[in-house]
């Protein structure tokens, strides 16, 4: 069949009424003049007529030949098989609304899943042509991965040949913007200068960097960056913004859907890579061959195939090895496509998105035996349909896709509403954020990948859970059902398949629930647990002067003064100033040994955080001995105060003030000790902490991430908030205000895989509840309509109401306790693999495991009931009436 | 439609009717039906209801086209004309039919022989 007899086909299809009649009139033309030649041939009207519809063939049958000549046959019975199955379903509304309820639970959370799958692995960089766009890595002794040295980054690009364009770039570059509103931190990269070019990118607006322009003052600007902060300005090219106090000449504004070349940060401008020494102050050895720093991407020749770039860099690498044995000993490179998982991650993350595509896959499966459980029963329903069909001269094949259609409508319609689930919890995934300063972009949406995706798998689904009902349907009754009798109907047998899928059915939603109930059980003691400093009433935002070109004691003089300003605040108690906040998932550590002592081994590793006089006041951690940090500086001995844990280590039997302690090359002199705190996460053993006096610290040692001014409130917060910006602002306003927040909030970050873990959990728990429920409720009902007539006789020999009703939820009750008695052990033994992001409770959670089953065999008991009751209100005449 | 033998009359009968068309011009479904009869001397036993999926077929490959018109008896009818490319078409076909039927022939003939000389 060509394209074009397709296509009038296809036209055909639709004006069927209008063909039909055009046909209609064209027969009847042609036996009118086979009449008018008969008459004349001399035969009676009667004969005439008879002797043309006889030559003919008949008026109907020829219509019908012609009809199947000109549609697709196959399509209008398509098209008539869906009109019926729409017909039942819209006469079966509840049955309907609960499988396709099912179905979009099951689908939804797939593709929601998939969501991720596609964001984080289908993904590929949005840059012009991503398959020859590679991000490469250097690797020592095999081991992955790391970023370049400058030098050997120029190398490579010098000396490979496989390339057309090598370009290096500083990933994470902090910045402050200010001009238009209040200054704003922002994170952003400096590349080299042909970045724009390699990465074939092309802007929305104006152009990336010349070649000239290495260390030029020119900057491209991030989409949202441009729209949130300049209005999307058409007319900003050429004006000048003030970078960390330097000004800068917008050039560009990168296209929207471009944030980098890294599958995760989002970057929000890009500056040419000379700048970063006026950007990144106070660290110099950006040119050592020593100093990794510089990511690495290479645009493909074109012809070059992957394993020929890979032999080449192999033999560059070797060469660089021998000319520089110093640093470059045991050097390899390693590559993959821009934007793909980070190498290092890739593992982890896939086997995360595989363990959750699993998950998600057994509670579709587990929604398919529940529809095709619910089929089946309708099955029985519908046998003397079935027969009455077949013996009016329906085929075989004909009733089998009459209930397949029927099946993947209604998967079709569970699709169509699990893609609005799964947008719905797209949107609740993103809204997570990570608790890390630096800024990423993990927003999953429901793109076309996965709508094809859910399309393909609800049309599977169908095809699925209909093909058993289907096949009993159209092959498994026998001519008995026409004279009423149930054919499906097996008496006595207990171990049914369906009574199978039910039990398996009670016991993975029983696992799913008591890891949910763990899950929430454990976020709740989580909140409750001692942290060790004050979990409220703190107020903390964060500036970084060293961005502003400060020098360490000018940073150290704001600071203080910024202490002093913010301390005298109305409703403010206390105030300090710090690095940064405990909680925050690993800040800074070091080795520390004790002076004069034999060395521990291994060194104890202690967390660092600076510390203002009146920090320990403000966050609430109580001194032990000693005292607190007063008015240090540079000129005096390094001092610091230690945590219990840190004491007891390097001082089991003597008292640690007055003591020496090193560790990073620096001496401190202990003046304090503190109770112990959380350090890096909420769930952790206690670790050693110390903290270093600020005033000390800001010149060797600078934060990389700023400081943070901390103060303790006895007032409404949003008030004191804004007068501590308005302090900072005074001092200087051109410096950007950052991580602004409350301790509660703070620590709602610090909760935030307990509450990933909890939501989800809860989420599949509820999902895998409610279908368990579900096909319990499906396999009642479907006992209830097989044992009618048994309960009929019953009631008519004088059975009650409550005796049939007790007859119905004991069965059900039945499947419950074998469920829960496999469901039980397992829950167990799958706690035990959560044991590791579980706080505060046990893995056998006796309130979780006691409660939870008697929870899951009461609404087992009420799927039972509900049934059992119709089954009570059957008028026993009719019943053994219709026999 | 899998029946190979169907096919080949299917073949000959869209043939028959171009042929029709192509000597007598536009015409009607029982036009063509009757001079099919006529020609074949009455020989092809013609169920009429056939032409007009023929002839639907024929449409579909765009090798004949219909209007309605009004037939000599002054009848409302639908008449059937070929095209440009159902002429190739025709040219083409006959000349297979041609070479087919002269094989067909000669190979029947061989055969008779064959067996004549055994017996």
């Amino acid at each position: 069949m060509n394209f074009c007899s397709t296509l009038l086909r296809l036209r055909n299809l639709f004006q069927k009424n209008q063909l039909d009649r055009d046909l209609h009139d064209e027969l009847s033309s042609h036996l009118q003049l086979h009449i008018d030649d008969n008459l004349r041939s001399g035969m009676t009207p009667a004969e005439a007529r008879r002797e043309a519809l006889l030559k003919l063939g008949g008026l109907q049958q020829s219509i019908e030949s012609v009809r199947d000549r000109r549609g697709f046959p196959f399509l209008e019975s398509l098209l008539r098989d869906l009109r019926h199955a729409a017909r039942l379903l819209r006469n079966k509304p509840a049955f309907t609304a609960v499988v396709v309820l099912t179905l979009a639970l099951g689908i939804g959370a797939n593709s929601t899943i998939f969501a991720m799958v596609s964001r984080f692995v289908l993904h590929s960089a949005a840059v012009g042509d991503p398959s020859t766009l590679l991000a490469l890595h250097t690797t020592d002794q095999n081991e992955c991965c790391n970023s370049f040295s400058w030098p050997l980054f120029t190398d490579v690009r010098d000396n490979s040949q496989s390339f057309s364009g090598v370009t290096g770039f500083y990933e994470l570059l902090p910045a402050s913007i200010s001009g238009n509103g209040d200054p704003q931190r922002l994170w952003g990269q400096a590349t080299t200068t042909n970045f724009f070019d390699v990465a074939q990118l092309q802007l929305a607006l104006g152009r990336g960097f010349r070649s000239d322009e290495q260390s030029s003052p020119v900057i491209v600007l991030g989409n949202r960056v441009w729209k949130s902060r300049f209005n999307s300005d058409p007319n900003i090219l050429g004006k000048s913004l003030t970078l960390s106090g330097h000004p800068y000449t917008v050039v560009g504004v990168a296209p929207p859907l471009f944030r980098g070349i890294d599958l995760f940060l989002d970057t929000q401008f890009w500056v040419p890579i000379g700048n970063i020494d006026q950007l990144l102050p106070n660290t110099s050895h950006f040119d050592s061959r020593d100093y990794h720093w510089i990511v690495v991407a290479a645009r493909l020749k074109p012809g070059v195939t992957h394993a020929e770039a890979s032999s080449e860099l192999q033999v560059l690498a070797q060469r660089f090895a021998q000319a520089h044995p110093n640093t470059d000993r045991g050097l390899g490179f390693r590559f993959e496509q821009a934007g793909s998982l980070p190498p290092r991650d890739k593992n982890a993350i896939l086997l995360f998105l595989g363990t959750l595509m699993i998950i998600v896959f057994l509670v579709l499966l587990i929604a398919c035996a529940n529809v095709a459980n619910l089929f089946l029963a309708q099955a029985a329903g519908r046998q003397h349909e079935m027969a009455v069909r077949i013996a009016l001269g329906a085929t075989r094949s004909q009733l089998l896709r009459q209930v397949l259609t029927e099946s993947t409508l209604l998967s079709l319609l569970g699709g169509a509403l699990g893609t609005l689930i799964s947008l719905w919890a797209t949107n609740s995934l993103s809204a997570f954020r990570f608790p890390v300063p630096v800024s990423l972009d993990l927003n999953v949406s429901v793109d076309s990948k996965v709508l094809a995706f859910t399309f393909l798998l609800s049309l599977a689904t169908g095809l699925l859970f209909g093909l058993l009902p289907a096949w009993t349907a159209a092959w498994r009754f026998p001519s008995t059902a026409l004279k009423g009798e149930d054919a499906l109907a097996r008496p006595g047998r207990f171990w049914t398949l369906r009574n199978f899928l039910v039990v398996a059915q009670i016991s993975m939603s029983l696992v799913l629930l008591c890891v949910t109930g763990l899950c929430l059980r454990s976020l709740r003691s989580a909140s409750n647990i001692n942290i060790g400093f004050r979990s409220s009433g703190v107020l903390a935002m964060s500036v970084d002067p060293r961005l502003h070109s400060y020098t360490p004691e000018r940073t150290v003089q704001f600071l203080a003064e910024l202490q002093r300003r913010v301390s005298v605040l109305p409703g403010v108690a206390s105030s300090a100033v710090t690095d940064a906040l405990p909680l925050n998932g690993g800040h800074r550590s070091d080795g520390i040994q004790a002076l004069g002592k034999k060395p521990l081994d291994p060194t104890p590793s202690a967390e660092l955080y600076m510390a203002s006089p009146g920090y320990l006041d403000t966050l609430g951690i109580h001194l032990i001995h000693g005292r607190d940090f007063s008015n240090e500086s540079t000129a005096s001995p390094r001092v610091a105060i230690v945590n219990q844990v840190l004491a007891d280590k390097l001082f089991p039997n003597e008292n640690p003030i007055g003591q020496t302690v090193f560790g990073g090359g620096v001496n401190y002199e202990i003046i304090g000790i503190t109770n112990n705190i959380k350090s890096r996460f909420l769930g952790e053993d206690l670790r050693p902490v110390l903290f270093r006096s600020l005033a000390q610290t800001v010149a060797n040692d600078p934060s990389f991430e700023g400081y943070t001014v901390l103060a303790a409130t006895n007032a409404d917060s949003p008030s004191v908030t804004a007068s501590v910006r308005s302090a900072i602002r005074d001092m200087d306003p051109t410096l950007a205000v950052f991580n602004e927040e409350t301790m509660e909030h703070h620590l709602r970050g610090a909760l935030f895989l307990p509450r990933l873990a909890g939501t989800l959990f809860a989420v599949f728990g509820i999902v895998g509840l409610l279908l368990a429920a579900i096909g319990l409720y499906g396999v009642m009902n479907y006992t209830v309509s097989l044992r009618a007539r048994e309960i009929g006789i019953r009631m008519a020999l004088g059975a009650e109401a409550v005796g049939v009703q007790r007859l119905i939820v004991r069965q059900g009750l039945q499947l419950t306790a074998i469920a829960l008695a496999f469901g039980l052990p397992a829950a167990l033994l799958v706690a035990k693999l959560f044991n590791s992001i579980l706080y505060g409770i046990q893995p056998h959670d006796a309130v979780t495991f006691i409660s939870i089953p008697i929870f899951l065999a009461t609404v087992a008991a009420l799927a039972a009931y509900l049934p059992a009751r119709r089954a009570s209100k059957v008028d026993p005449a009719t019943i053994l009436r219709s026999e | 439609m899998a029946d190979s033998k169907l096919d080949l009359l299917q073949g000959t009968l869209d043939l028959m009717v171009l042929q029709t068309l192509s000597t007598l011009g536009p015409l009607h479904g029982y036009g063509i039906a009757r001079r099919i009869e006529q020609v074949s001397g009455n020989e092809v036993l013609l169920n009429q209801g056939t032409i007009y999926a023929s002839l639907v077929r024929l449409q579909q490959r765009g090798w004949i086209f219909a209007e309605w018109g009004t037939s000599d008896n002054n009848r409302k009818a639908k008449f059937y004309s070929i095209t440009k490319r159902g002429r190739k078409q025709l040219t083409e076909d006959a000349a297979y039919w041609q070479r087919l039927s002269i094989v067909m022939s000669r190979v029947l003939s061989i055969s008779d022989s064959e067996e004549g000389a055994k017996s």
